[in-house]
């Protein structure tokens, strides 16, 4: 196991148990990343602030769950990121205007194997979205990084919400047998 | 397609929609009590998991304000109810007092979770900081067990439709922001571990700043109170 996968998954264990430290050390190496992650889905930095709070309250008190979801540790950070960003402009629903993001600090960087390993799926990934319509390919991508529902996406490429729907389910299909080859 | 059977594809394809969020309400809910039943389910849930995380590689990190840390913080590790004077718990034994906690709660409406923090016995550094003319006055004090300092606003007020932001300054180096002010009198700020070398001899301002905070990460409006750090 990666170094990096087997110390978050430590400090999961450790705050399963109840130990603070451990939740620091998570919030200290896992905060930047997802509050990009929610930031990009909502466009607004108060209440990606509300919903990143939301989420750490969450991964602590779900921290004895981990273990049985069957997902890596960063991979189940950033699905209850996610989750609880998506959850939230889909309640708001009204359109806003995007804030300028200028505190752009990076995270502490995961070490060289980890980011080799990382970087030749990141590549598996990118070579089959090639394999794609390029507006197929896109509609993942924005569905994904900023939570964009079947109607907002249908609404985007200015295509009924059926076809859409076809799209995105075909392009599904071709990088699963494209992930797997 | 993928030359499996259509029932495979169609669960290839329903367990995609579902990482990417894509699913109705009642759709992720049918999903999810299949995926509590079937590991085959879960197992292509978690590779379309893993393989859509890798896009977030993309996603430039942003460092979250202090303020964030301070708040999951104050709402995950609720602060034990402290007798109010030593010999009370020996007296009441754990259960009357916490009886007598909730008897006072229920008394005066209090949410146990919310209620203001007191500030440190034994802090190890403290600060005045204030404006000039007395307008802002907040008392700072460090504990160091708990590494949180507690703020204490004793006269002024966060301006209607501003922010006040706590910043930190060591000698030369530029003010590091320790989180915004509450509206409640009283703040509770942890400090990050490679900050707490820099309180000693530090100084610490309030400035002025746009609802939310500074947006550049440095103080963007007047610095309305300062004060020096000092061991207690």
């Amino acid at each position: 196991m990666l170094p990096d996968v087997q110390e978050i998954e430590d400090l999961i264990a450790r705050m399963a148990l109840g130990n603070r430290r451990a939740f620091r050390d998570l919030y200290a190496r896992s905060s930047a990343k997802l509050f990009g992650v929610v930031l990009r889905v909502l466009e607004d930095r108060g209440e990606a602030e509300e919903v990143l709070q939301e989420v750490f309250v969450k991964v602590w008190n779900n921290a004895d769950r981990y273990r049985a979801n069957g997902l890596s540790p960063m991979t189940w950070l950033i699905a209850i990121a996610r989750n609880a960003a998506i959850d939230r402009k889909r309640r708001n629903h009204a359109a806003r205007p995007g804030d300028v993001l200028s505190e752009t600090l990076p995270d502490a960087a995961p070490g060289p194997e980890a980011q080799a390993i990382r970087a030749s799926e990141r590549e598996k990934l990118d070579g089959c979205f090639e394999e794609l319509e390029g507006r197929h390919a896109e509609a993942v991508q924005r569905a994904y990084l900023d939570g964009e529902s079947y109607a907002d996406l249908a609404a985007r490429f200015g295509v009924p919400l059926n076809t859409m729907r076809t799209w995105l389910r075909r392009s599904l299909l071709k990088l699963r047998e494209c992930l797997s080859r | 397609m993928s030359g499996q059977s259509p029932d495979r594809d169609e669960d290839i394809v329903l367990a995609g929609e579902y990482a990417l969020n894509l699913l109705s309400e009642d759709e992720a809910a049918a999903f999810e009590a299949r995926l509590a039943a079937e590991p085959e389910l879960r197992t292509l849930y978690a590779a379309w998991a893993e393989d859509f995380a890798t896009m977030t590689d993309a996603v430039v990190p942003v460092t979250p304000p202090p303020s964030v840390l301070s708040r999951v913080e104050g709402r995950i590790f609720p602060e034990p109810a402290r007798p109010a004077r030593p010999g009370l718990l020996e007296r009441f034994g754990l259960a009357g007092l916490a009886a007598a906690v909730l008897a006072v709660a229920l008394f005066f409406g209090a949410d146990l979770a919310v209620r203001a923090p007191t500030s440190p016995a034994e802090p190890a550094y403290t600060a005045q900081i204030a404006a000039e003319d007395g307008s802002l006055v907040v008392a700072a004090a460090y504990d160091a067990e708990t590494e949180r300092l507690f703020l204490d606003r004793r006269e002024g007020a966060v301006p209607a439709g501003r922010a006040l932001e706590l910043w930190l300054i060591a000698g030369e180096a530029a003010p590091v922001s320790l989180g915004l002010l509450s509206d409640d009198p009283v703040t509770v700020v942890n400090v990050a571990e490679d900050l707490q070398g820099a309180l000693a001899g530090g100084v610490l301002a309030i400035s002025d700043e746009p609802p939310g905070g500074s947006p550049t990460g440095a103080p963007t409006g007047p610095v309305v109170a300062t004060g020096p750090i000092t061991d207690a």
